[in-house]
Order: structure tokens, then C-alpha cells, then sequence
């Protein structure tokens, strides 16, 4: 509440906690926390339905292109090195670095959404794998759809922060609201880095 | 974990976490000079691009099912720590942020392996899949 | 009534704030109807939630009635099967997600923040989105009762695939899943609310390991909501998409599995009851030292057994499926930790006995409610360690001993305990106390009336009657047990009338009580009564566990403090306290709206159609939560402060 002297607010350590830890950060890591157990028994679900696939199943690797979703996961990666670099920036109280990083990270946000439209719509259309019919389309599309959503939520969040960065009203004790938005960010990332290996990758071996 | 990836990791990452080690040696207070913070962030994301590639080869080289599985989980695992040490912020912030994720990561990944573990014995086969 | 609400307490003068200026308009009424829809006191919030579980609680009770009026003689015909199966269906999720949890989450939210030194939680609007989600999912639930597609009727658990579209052709089953998501999502916000506060927000020299054991057992219950409420609500999203969009996740004729619901619904299932277990559990720990006047015995171990507890409830839910055919590990893997569990909660039971032995005991009213929940919840943990033997529970399972075994744990343990609290919170709530003499008659009504309802159903079921049937034949041997639980449950029905007049007429002319009426221990008795809207005028230093024993030890240290504490919070601007917000309601409001859309229309079948009504009102209920939470997020979280003259008075700008 008593004002803090300019260029002297520390990022990492918040005095009116009992741990030191900001309020909000503690929320979002509570919140991922439990994030990890809603992926948790979405990708067992899938896995639980890959250990023996009823007879007609369509074969993963003939639907699968390898090609378009390593492109798309290194497009993510980069999209969580653009939001570290964007927190890094408001911490230091640099608006505009921060306002650069963060259209690089929808950006990349974007062109990931994008591939995930593309590739759903080669399967649906091309590869005749549908949501409904059969067990693999189920549970493929349910995991991967939920994790666009997540990334769509994402997006919207740090479009929002965008535009309100524009109005003059964030700056650098506001640092917290963009680290939180960026934790959550880098959680949608390493989902997919999960679900890159298990749904993705161990299909080919 | 640090103590894990040292023996076998070229000299970038050795880089990596000689740097934030020694950034958290100063901990709370100055998070070092913007410029390897910078760094770091971007030589992290290049190495998980790398790491990224070596598991897309890795499927297609001609060892059991066995190791190719345990390979690709030990680099997914690495590039998962990573970013959340790193890119999250882990490494520096109070012990108690990496508690509160472990929880619900490790149940998570007991959920999972109970479950599996259920679903993959003789007994859990559906009929239509015999 | 509303006029009595405000003048009980916990409510302001209302005077005018001179609010700094901001864009939005922050509402400031302090008595009426935009008074509680706009709070933000978690006082209000704890308030409103009781009323809401005390309610649904009478809704459950009727409810069980109907059913033991059904099964009081055989081959009844007073309800339908169809009718027997809303009313089982409506019973257990009422009592469950209506009643006990949102009774557990009122004295979360009216004491935890009091126990620790707190002045309200870490999220106060988010409170407020709790607890109106909360409203929205219970109407949601309930709405069923009121449309031609009847409530919800395919159990508590929602089994596949009777819970398929293929089985349960119309929207009751949508109602139960889409009032089931708003709940998880109101449950988890309050969590995550909870965890935040009590690790930091903790007044200075309150250790973790100086907290009082219900603030302990908060914190632990939290942790099990955020960490198992994911696993119902993925399997709640995979039963609607095969219901709404013909996925295949429990199609047995296109691969799916209808056992996995089963298992994702009991990962959630069986934390579910240690949530409806632990919170009793804290406020019996913090009853039985008052009224013993004698400390909890064991701190640490009773602490350790609660996370104990907590960790080892993630490992144990394939005990209510030992009947499914698993296989031989995978079943004597879950009996074991089954049996394992039931230590902690055994150490739990001594240390409570430990407490009590040698104690000045003063047989008050919440003190008799605390020793009947520990002899009736260690019966029924004792029919619960019989189930965790997976060859006995072949027998036991799906019949009357098991509805004999959770109704003793949770009647004989959850409710009797959440009854004791409302009881000895009482005089602080709203500083009156309860009349000993009727106090001890509903509790010797419900007592008498509870164990006469359950005890016969260990006998019907050993003696093979099954659950979820709406009549049996009367040559089963089943008849008389029958008609005396049925007897037991009417008089059960009048124990908590009792109960429940006295509650409301204490309200309004019960005996006035100074604060402090029990000699407490804990912090929250520190108050006066009606506490006020800041609650501490000077945030306390702790110095040991019981803190408020300590405080009354060492009061010329304890007032130096004060005074030293009070000067500098004056330095620092005064009391600062959080701005009322319409918000909250107004996304809930949104997710109500959103909610019927989607779970009670049905879709239009004319393929020209792209936007029909279904998708319209969805879109209103989206578009109305979105404009919530962005002013929610746009209108800042500013305050105003209150300074206080050596009178207490206070004084706002």
C-alpha cells in the first residue's frame, strides 16, 4: 500500500506476504498445479485408449504429419522465449520491449492456432478422421482441441494485456500481472511439449 | 537434477546453468545484469529447439521400443524442467513455488501410471480390441 | 428478515466514502439487497453460503424422506421407479455438493481469516465468484425439478453408459453434468483462494506449525479440491461431448470404455469424501480442547495424520470398484492402501481421546455434538476398514451396509460436527448463544433418531438387500428393518426441525452473550462480537499455538504490543479495506445464463439454422461473463481506508 521508491521495486519479493512470495504468483503456481492434473487425466485417457485400439482404427502414422506439428512446437517454443523475454522487459520497466516481445508471442501464438486449424482440417477432411468416428479421432481431437483452447485463452490474455499496455495504465509495479500471464503461458508450452512426445512421437517408434 | 545433466551435456548448457547458478548466489536482489538474463532466455530456447530435433530423429533410429520410449520421455522431461526453472522462474524463486507445482505434478504423474498401469493387464483388454 | 441481518453485525455504518477517483463506479451500499450481492467481506460471503447449505440441506432431508416413505413397506408404490431414481440421484448430490461442502466453505470463509489475523482472504472478489457460481451451479442442478425432462436420475456417480445419450435420451443427465462443472469451477476459485491466504497472509509469529488445526485442515481440504475436482470435471467433459457431439470416449461400439468413467470419476470420488471428512475433523479439534480446557493432544501428529490423510486419499479409489473385475494386483493393490488410510484417521481418534482424558470437561452443547461424532464416526470407520477387505466388500458392495457405513461417517462425523460449529461459532457470528436445554434435545432427537435410521441397513445389508431399488418383495426378510429406519428417519426429521427453529428463533431473540462465551483458545474469540468489518482494529503477534490462551496469559505484554502495532498501521495510511464489486455476480450471472443454454435446450435440428435459440442464449450467457470479467479486471483493486480514534471508532476516506 505505502509507495515504493522509482527503479527500487523488487520482482521477486513481496514484504506484506508471510512468505515473500506475491499473492498472485502463489495463485497462478496453485492454479498450474492443478492445471496438471486436468492434462494428467486427459493424456491418460488417450494413452488408456492407444494400449489396444479396436480393430479398424485408423493407423496413426498414415494420418500424422510429422512435418507440420514439429513446425508448430517450434513455433511454440519460441513463443514461450518471446513472453520470458517480455516479463524480463516490464520488470525493468521497458514498455516498449515488453510491448515488442508480446506481439511476437501472439504472433507465434497465432501461426501455432493457425497450424492446429490446418492440420485438424487435413484430418478431418483428407485423412477421413473425425471426432465421431472413431475412438483415435475422439480422443486425438478432444486433447489437442482442449490444449488450442487453452492456447486460444492464452492468446486473448495477452491481447488484452496488449492493448491495456497502450493506455498508459501498466507499468512496472504491474510487472506481477504480466508474470502471471506468462506462467500461464509457458504451462500451455510444456503441455504440448507432453503431448508432443506421448501423442505425437510415440506413434512412429 | 543439475547433478544428472552435467556428467553428459555439452559446454551451452554447461554455460546455461553456470550462469544461473551464479545469479542465484546473489538470489533475491539482483537478478543480474539484463544482458545474461537475456541471454539465457535465448540460449534456453535454442537448446530446446535442438532438443526438439534430436527427439524427431530419435524415432526413426532402429533401437527396441524399450529404449527409444525411455529416450524420448528423459529428453521431454529435460525440456519440461527447463522451462519451468528457467523460463517460469523456478531457480529463483522461493523453494515453495516449485513444492506447490511438484504436488500436482508428481499426482499427476502417479494418476497417470496407476491408471495404466490398471488398463494394461490381461484382465482391462476390451473384448472388441481381442 | 434483512433489516435483522444488518443489524446483527458484521455490516458498517453507512456512511459515505469519498473514494478516490476511478474509472468505474465502485458500489458502496453497505445495507440492502446490492449490499450482499456486491460484498466482498468474507464474513457476508461465509454468511451467505450457510444460508444457501442449511437450505439445500432442508431440500436433501425431504428428499430422504420421500425415499424412506417409498421403502417403508414392500412393494410400495408411493413413488415411481422413475421418481425413486431422481430422488436417490437428488439426495446424494445435494447433501454433497449443496449442503455439506458449502456448509464446510462457510465457517472456511467466516473463521480461517479470523484464526490467522487476517482482514479477509487474498481474492475478495473472487470470493464473491465463488460463491455466486456456486448459486448458478445449484440452480442448475435443481432446475430439473421444474421442467418435463425431470431432475437428474442416474446416481451421484453417473455410471456410464447409463448416463449415455443412448440411455438417458433427454436433458436431466446435461442438467447434473453442467450444474456439476459450475460447482468444480466455483469449488476450485475458493481453493485456490484459501491456499493463497493461509500460506501468506498469516499474522506475524504464526507459524504453520502455530496454526489452529481447523485452519490446518482448510488448507489440507483445499489442496485436495484443486488437485481432484480436474479429474471429475475431464470426465465430465468427455461424457458431454459423446452426449452433445458423438464421441466415442464410453461408445462401446466404437471402442470406448464406460469403466473408465468409472475410475475418473472415483480419482475424484474418494478425495471428494476425505473433503467432506477433514473440515469436521478441524472443527472437532478445535472444540474438544475448549470445552476439555486442555490442548489438543498431539498437535503435530493430528496435523501430520490430516495431510496424511489428504496424500493417501489420491491412492485408494478402486475401492469402490473391487467388483469390476480389475484383477488380482490391481485389487489387492487398492485394499492395501484402503487399510493404510485408516491409520492416520485412527491417530486422528486417539489424540481426540487424549484430549478429552483429564480435561475439566464442560458438556455444552457443542461439546455433546463433538463426542457423538467421535464415537459415530469411528463405527463408521469401522464398516469402512470391513469394505477395504476386497473378498468381504464382494459382498458388501452395492447394498445397505455400505449406505450404513457413509451415512455414519458422514451424518454421524461431517454433520454432526458442522452442527457443533454452528453452535459454538454462534456467539461470535451473531453474539447470541443458543439455549443449553434445546440445544441438547435436538441433539438427543437427531442422535436417536440418526441411529435408529442406519444402524438396521449393516444388517439389511449382510442380509443381501441391494441399493438404488425403488421396492423389494416382503418375503425378503427385509420388511421390519425397513419400517424402523424409516420410523428413525422421521424422527431424525424432527431432531433437525428442532434444531433448525432454535437456530432461527436464537437469531433473533436468543440470549445476548459478551464475546468470549466458552473461554476459547484460537484467535477468533480475540474479537468482539459482532466483529467488525475490518475484524482486527491491530493485526495481533502470535506467539504460540492457542494463541489466544497465550494472549490471555500475558496481557500487559500483549497490550504493549497493541498499541506499538496500531501506531504504525496509522503511519501507513490507516486499515486499508477492499472496494465492493458487482462484478462477480454479474459473470456468474453469465455462466448461469451460459449453463442453461447449453445443458436444458435442445439444439435446432433445421440445418439452415446456423444461429438458432440455444446458441443465442449460449452466446448471451458468454457475452455477459466476458463483460464481468473484463470490468472486473479493468476496475482495479483500490480500496479505501479506515482510521480508528482511541475510541475504535472508525472514520473512512
Amino acid at each position: 500500500m505505502s509507495s515504493v521508491a522509482s527503479g527500487a521495486i523488487d520482482h521477486h519479493h513481496d514484504s506484506t506476504t508471510s512468505t515473500g512470495i506475491p499473492n498472485k504468483k502463489l495463485l497462478m503456481w496453485a492454479f498450474l498445479a492443478s492445471d496438471c492434473m486436468f492434462f494428467g487425466c486427459l493424456i491418460s485417457t488417450h494413452l488408456i485408449y492407444r494400449l489396444h485400439p479396436p480393430a479398424g482404427t485408423p493407423a496413426a502414422t498414415q494420418v500424422f504429419s510429422i512435418e507440420l506439428t514439429s513446425f508448430s512446437t517450434f513455433i511454440l517454443l519460441m513463443s514461450s522465449l518471446m513472453m520470458a523475454l517480455a516479463v524480463n522487459a516490464i520488470q525493468k520497466g521497458n514498455l516498449k520491449s515488453m510491448r515488442a516481445s508480446l506481439i511476437l508471442t501472439i504472433i507465434c501464438g497465432l501461426i501455432f492456432l493457425g497450424c492446429q486449424v490446418y492440420e485438424f482440417n487435413e484430418f478431418v477432411y483428407v485423412k477421413h478422421l473425425t471426432i465421431s468416428n472413431s475412438i483415435l479421432g475422439t480422443t486425438f481431437f478432444t486433447l489437442t482441441g482442449t490444449h488450442g483452447i487453452h492456447v486460444l485463452l492464452g492468446v486473448i490474455w495477452l491481447t488484452s494485456m496488449l492493448i491495456y499496455s497502450y493506455t498508459g495504465r501498466l507499468t512496472e509495479k504491474d510487472a506481477i500481472d504480466v508474470e502471471s500471464m506468462g506462467l500461464y503461458w509457458h504451462f500451455v508450452d510444456i503441455v504440448w511439449i507432453v503431448i508432443f512426445t506421448v501423442v505425437y512421437l510415440l506413434e512412429y517408434i | 537434477m543439475d547433478r544428472n545433466l552435467h556428467g553428459r551435456i555439452p559446454t551451452r548448457i554447461h554455460l546455461i546453468l553456470y550462469k544461473t547458478m551464479s545469479h542465484s548466489a546473489v538470489a533475491n536482489h539482483d537478478h543480474g545484469n539484463e544482458h545474461s538474463k537475456f541471454e539465457i532466455f535465448v540460449q534456453l530456447a535454442m537448446l530446446l529447439a535442438v532438443i526438439t530435433g534430436v527427439e524427431i530423429i530419435t524415432v526413426y533410429l532402429p533401437f527396441s521400443h524399450t529404449t527409444l520410449v525411455t529416450v524420448l520421455m528423459v529428453l521431454s522431461a529435460v525440456k519440461f524442467l527447463f522451462v519451468i526453472f528457467i523460463f517460469m522462474h523456478l531457480r529463483w524463486d522461493k523453494a515453495f513455488c516449485t513444492i506447490l507445482f511438484f504436488i500436482g505434478m508428481v499426482l499427476a504423474g502417479f494418476t497417470m501410471w496407476a491408471l495404466l498401469q490398471v488398463f494394461s493387464v490381461s484382465n482391462s483388454i476390451p473384448l472388441s480390441s481381442l | 428478515m434483512a433489516d435483522a441481518i444488518t443489524k446483527s453485525g458484521f455490516t458498517a455504518h453507512d456512511e459515505k466514502i469519498t473514494a478516490r477517483s476511478s474509472l468505474f463506479y465502485r458500489p458502496q451500499a453497505k445495507t440492502g439487497l446490492m449490499s450482499w450481492l456486491t460484498t466482498v467481506d468474507h464474513k457476508r460471503i461465509g454468511f451467505l453460503y450457510g444460508v444457501f447449505a442449511l437450505f439445500f440441506f432442508l431440500v436433501g432431508g425431504v428428499e430422504a424422506l420421500l425415499i424412506r416413505i417409498q421403502l417403508a413397506v414392500p412393494n410400495n408404490n408411493f413413488l415411481s421407479a422413475q421418481q425413486y431414481n431422481e430422488m436417490f440421484t437428488m439426495h446424494a448430490t445435494t447433501m454433497i455438493f449443496l449442503a455439506i461442502m458449502p456448509l464446510s466453505a462457510a465457517f472456511f470463509n467466516f473463521i480461517m481469516p479470523l484464526q490467522i489475523g487476517a482482514r479477509d482472504v487474498a481474492f475478495p472478489r473472487l470470493n464473491a465468484f465463488s460463491l455466486w457460481v456456486f448459486v448458478a451451479g445449484a440452480i442448475i442442478l435443481n432446475i430439473g425439478w421444474f421442467m418435463h425432462d425431470g431432475a437428474p436420475n442416474g446416481g451421484w456417480f453417473g455410471y456410464t453408459p447409463l448416463t449415455t445419450r443412448t440411455f438417458s435420451p433427454n436433458h436431466a443427465i446435461d442438467m447434473w453434468v453442467m450444474g456439476l462443472q459450475l460447482l468444480g469451477v466455483a469449488s476450485i476459485a475458493a481453493s485456490l483462494n484459501f491456499i493463497t491466504t493461509i500460506i501468506n497472509m498469516r499474522a506475524p509469529g504464526l507459524t504453520m506449525m502455530r496454526l489452529p488445526v481447523f485452519t490446518w485442515m482448510t488448507l489440507i481440504t483445499a489442496f485436495l479440491i484443486v488437485l481432484s475436482f480436474p479429474a471429475i470435471t475431464i470426465a465430465l467433459i468427455e461424457l458431454m461431448m459423446d452426449r452433445s457431439f458423438s464421441t466415442n470416449f464410453f461408445e462401446v461400439s466404437n471402442g470406448g470404455m464406460p469403466i473408465l468413467w468409472t475410475h475418473l470419476f472415483w480419482v475424484f470420488g474418494h478425495p471428494e469424501v476425505y473433503i467432506l471428512i477433514l473440515p469436521a475433523m478441524g472443527i472437532i479439534s478445535e472444540i474438544l480442547p475448549t470445552f476439555s480446557r486442555k490442548p489438543l493432544f498431539g498437535y503435530p501428529i493430528v496435523v501430520f495424520s490430516g495431510a496424511c490423510i489428504g496424500f493417501l486419499g489420491f491412492g485408494v479409489w478402486s475401492h469402490h470398484m473391487f467388483t469390476t473385475g480389475m484383477g488380482t494386483v490391481a485389487t489387492a493393490a487398492f485394499a492395501m492402501t484402503t487399510m493404510a488410510i485408516a491409520v492416520p484417521t485412527g491417530v486422528k481418534i486417539f489424540n481426540w481421546v487424549g484430549t478429552i482424558w483429564g480435561g475439566h470437561i464442560s458438556m455444552r452443547t457443542p461439546m455433546m455434538f463433538a463426542l457423538g461424532f467421535i464415537w459415530l464416526f469411528m463405527i463408521g470407520g469401522l464398516s469402512g476398514v470391513m469394505h477395504s477387505a476386497a473378498p468381504a466388500d464382494a459382498q458388501q458392495h452395492n447394498s445397505y451396509f455400505v449406505v450404513a457405513h457413509f451415512h455414519y461417517v458422514l451424518i454421524g462425523g461431517s454433520l454432526f460436527a458442522l452442527l457443533a460449529g454452528i453452535h459454538y461459532w454462534f456467539p461470535l457470528m451473531f453474539g447470541r448463544k443458543v439455549s443449553e436445554f434445546w440445544g441438547k434435545l435436538s441433539f438427543w432427537v437427531i442422535f436417536i433418531g440418526f441411529n435408529t435410521t442406519f444402524f438396521p441397513m449393516h444388517f439389511l445389508g449382510l442380509n443381501g438387500m441391494p441399493r438404488r431399488t425403488f421396492t423389494y418383495d416382503p418375503n425378503m426378510g427385509w420388511s421390519n428393518s425397513n419400517f424402523i429406519a424409516t420410523i428413525g428417519a422421521f424422527i431424525l426429521g424432527v431432531g433437525v426441525t428442532i434444531y433448525f427453529v432454535v437456530m432461527v428463533y436464537t437469531y433473533f431473540k436468543g440470549e445476548k452473550v459478551k464475546n468470549d462465551p466458552w473461554d476459547g483458545r484460537t484467535l477468533e474469540w480475540s474479537l468482539p462480537n459482532p466483529v467488525p468489518e475490518y475484524n482486527y482494529a491491530v493485526i495481533p503477534v502470535v506467539h504460540a499455538r492457542d494463541a489466544f490462551w497465550y494472549q490471555k496469559q500475558h496481557k500487559a505484554e500483549i497490550e504493549a504490543e497493541k498499541a506499538k502495532a496500531a501506531k504504525e498501521e496509522e503511519l501507513h495510511g490507516g486499515i486499508h479495506m477492499p472496494f465492493q464489486s458487482l462484478y462477480p455476480f454479474i459473470a456468474s450471472l453469465g455462466l448461469l445464463i451460459g449453463g442453461i443454454g447449453v445443458s436444458t435446450m435442445d439444439s435446432n435440428p433445421d440445418p439452415k439454422v446456423i444461429v438458432g435459440k440455444k446458441l443465442t442464449v449460449c452466446f448471451i450467457g458468454l457475452a455477459i461473463f466476458l463483460y464481468g470479467v473484463y470490468c472486473w479486471a479493468l476496475e482495479g483493486n483500490e480500496g479505501y481506508h479506515i482510521h480508528l480514534d482511541n475510541h475504535g471508532d472508525d472514520h473512512k476516506h
